[in-house]
């Protein structure tokens, strides 16, 4: 499986780099160690034997360093030079300090040493005596040298195993990944194969692979519902579209059939209407689909809801009136603006306030109210009619649910469908609540507070 | 007066019918089939209308709507849809027509609507009138005062606006979408006669202790005013 190797390979490189660093680090540490440990000691011994000569003299100088030579350590490099840079006296094996000159001061050189076969690294201090010679001592890297060969072997050792450990980790790593998504992989075939009731089974630790398969199994059974949705919806379309077509072919065929001008007439003007109310229906099924597609959000403006519930209710008024009801405004002082589809708001408001003119008491009161309140705007119509019992308000909401099957011949059972549509929309919500006695149908909507477009001044 | 319409329409039985209306109201209709040709003629500009299907071969019909605008041809257009949204009736008028027809749609309601763009476009080459008068009937735009046989009428504000549109479409059909949209700008449509209880209430402080009708119902259709 070559994703599989892809993870084992990239995890054994990202191995072998973090160890690379941390051993890297090390080195670098202890070599640097180590060396500044020799500087002072080198840099000690040259100002032992300066201060013999300062104050004992060349005599006395001549045997510190026969004294260092003898019974020093083998690293211990000791040496007087003349003028010209031969030696005078000392362990040096020939060869001068170095090329360019001799000058004073601590440095790192190459050099062999009287008896040894190979130069070595050495750490050198030099100084200038007042009759002109030059004294060299220092020490040479041995032991040192050879303790960092032994680390470094098994740093690189280690580094080799680190890979390889790498390398194993992450194979273990791509085995359980890929199993794991392997059984959700298997789970979306058997679902594109058209079980759709298939789910992804959960290990239980809440893991990132639990969780992804959590958001999946959510996904499936929200596209279930809207299945459901869809065919219940197809079926009742059918079934509610087939009443008003039959009462249009009724009414055609009458017109085809009678001699009487005037009857004619009337049954067309029937066959017109008819085709109107189903044409009513085609459209807010049709509104309805895209307001729940979210589609018409690019159309959003600015505008004042209480102007919106103010123009509603003025242009209800003689309706409710006609109806026998009062209708109220419950307005606040000051403007509400909400950013929003303005059309489609004042459709579903004058979807429940139709309902509440003709569902509500005659006598009764309809009131319409638009308030903040919680970072949300309300607009809410009540009325004073026999309300919806709680264990039916789902079945209200419904497209083409109609509570009151005998009221074939008024709407088609989408108003309310319209309004949480509508409501879902603007991320709102259509709430049905009890009126004691009525009902109080409203539209919530949250304002948006990421919009990155200003109220606009007409509206503060 | 006929004008010159051009109808844009690629369904021929729905563009002979309405070919055959308008020229009976007296207008000379010349007709294309695509949007191609539709664009082709119209950017002539010698016409007073163009009336355009949204859904055409080769070029769609708002794709010529924002051609003609952006050759700075200013004729009206009235668009003619299948697509019923309030959304798409929106967008249709954002692009630059001046009236949307959903289909399928009454030749009586065709009509209202394209005699109230010829009129617009004449009222557009005439200054504004300062003052509107039917029969008896005078209305005051300015100080938005209304007066019949020199009895001033008291309106409502929106009484006053309806009215107004009537005035200015006098002796012209005005449907009821028309009012929706024109005086209470609303693009959907609610389904119950709402509008008729408005203008009848306006038609009783009009006619209320006066012998003369002025506001006429035409069947099927709507409304006029006409002395």
């Amino acid at each position: 499986m070559p994703t599989t190797l892809r993870i084992a390979l990239l995890a054994g490189l990202l191995a072998l780099l973090s160890n690379i660093a941390v051993i890297g680090f090390i080195y670098w540490r202890t070599h640097d160690e180590a060396l500044s440990t020799m500087r002072r000691q080198v840099v000690e011994q040259g100002k032992v034997l300066s201060d013999v000569y300062r104050l004992g003299g060349k005599a006395a100088l001549d045997d510190a360093v026969e004294d260092t030579i003898a019974y020093g350590d083998p690293q211990t490099v000791a040496a007087l030079l003349n003028r010209n840079g031969r030696q005078v006296m000392g362990n040096l094996g020939g060869v001068p300090v170095s090329g360019g000159g001799l000058q004073e001061g601590y440095r790192n050189a190459l050099l062999r040493l009287r008896g040894q076969t190979t130069a070595r690294e050495a750490a050198l201090v030099v100084h200038r005596l007042p009759n002109g010679q030059w004294l060299v001592s220092g020490r040479t890297v041995g032991d040192g040298l050879a303790l960092r060969e032994t680390l470094e072997r098994s740093l690189l050792i280690g580094l080799i195993f680190a890979g390889l450990l790498g390398l194993v980790c992450g194979l273990i790593l791509a085995q359980y990944v890929g199993r794991r998504v392997g059984n959700i992989a298997a789970v979306a075939n058997r679902i594109s194969a058209r079980d759709l009731s298939q789910r992804i089974s959960l290990t239980g630790t809440g893991d990132a692979f639990d969780r992804l398969s959590q958001q999946i199994n959510a996904m499936l059974d929200r596209i279930s519902g809207l299945m459901e949705e869809l065919r219940l919806l197809t079926d009742s379309l059918a079934h509610d579209l087939r009443t008003p077509v039959s009462r249009l072919r009724a009414a055609a065929y009458a017109a085809t059939e009678t001699e009487d001008p005037a009857e004619q007439e009337e049954l067309l003007t029937r066959v017109i209407r008819q085709a109107d109310s189903l044409m009513r229906i085609l459209s807010a099924v049709l509104e309805i689909g895209r307001s729940e597609a979210l589609t018409g959000r690019n159309q959003f403006t600015w505008f004042d809801a209480r102007e919106l519930g103010a123009k509603l209710a003025e242009m209800y008024e003689p309706l409710a009136e006609e109806a026998g009801a009062t209708l109220r405004y419950d307005l606040p002082s000051y403007p509400l603006p909400m950013f929003g589809h303005r059309q489609l708001l004042s459709q579903a408001i004058s979807n429940l306030i139709e309902n509440a003119i003709r569902y509500g008491l005659a006598g009764g009161e309809i009131r319409v109210a638009v308030s903040r309140a919680d970072g949300r705007i309300r607009i809410a119509v009540s009325d004073r009619g026999p309300g919806i019992p709680s264990e039916l308000r789902a079945e209200a909401r419904r497209r083409f649910g109609r509570l009151d099957s005998s009221r074939s011949d008024e709407g088609a059972g989408l108003g309310l469908a319209l309004a949480e549509a509508i409501a879902h929309l603007h991320d709102g919500e259509l709430l049905l609540e009890d009126n004691e006695p009525g009902l109080v149908a409203a539209v919530e909507l949250p304002l948006r507070r990421d919009s990155a477009e200003e109220v606009p001044l007409s509206l503060r | 007066m006929g004008r010159k319409i051009l109808l844009v329409e690629d369904d021929r039985e729905t563009a002979a019918y309405l070919a055959k209306g308008l020229s009976q109201e007296g207008h000379s209709v010349e007709q294309a089939v695509n949007g191609q040709d539709g664009l082709f003629r119209a950017t002539d500009g010698t016409f007073d209308l163009v009336i355009l299907d949204r859904m055409l071969p080769v070029l769609d019909g708002l794709s010529v709507l924002k051609a003609l605008r952006a050759a700075r041809i200013e004729t009206p257009v009235l668009i003619l849809s299948a697509l019923a949204s309030v959304g798409d009736r929106i967008e249709g008028l954002e692009q630059g027509s001046d009236d949307y027809l959903v289909k399928p749609f009454s030749f009586a309601e065709l009509l209202a609507r394209v005699n109230a763009l010829l009129r617009r476009r004449e009222s557009r080459l005439d200054p504004a009138e300062h003052r509107l008068t039917v029969g008896d009937l005078e209305i005051d735009p300015l100080s938005r005062t209304v007066k019949r046989g020199g009895k001033k009428l008291d309106l409502k504000p929106r009484e006053y606006l309806l009215l107004e549109y009537f005035a200015r479409n006098e002796g012209r059909v005005v449907t009821r979408t028309m009012l929706l949209e024109q005086v209470w700008d609303y693009h959907f449509d609610p389904g119950t006669n709402v509008i008729d209880v408005h203008v009848s209430r306006l038609r009783r402080k009009l006619e209320d202790g006066f012998d003369k009708p002025l506001l006429h119902t035409v069947r099927g259709a709507g409304y006029m005013l006409a002395a």
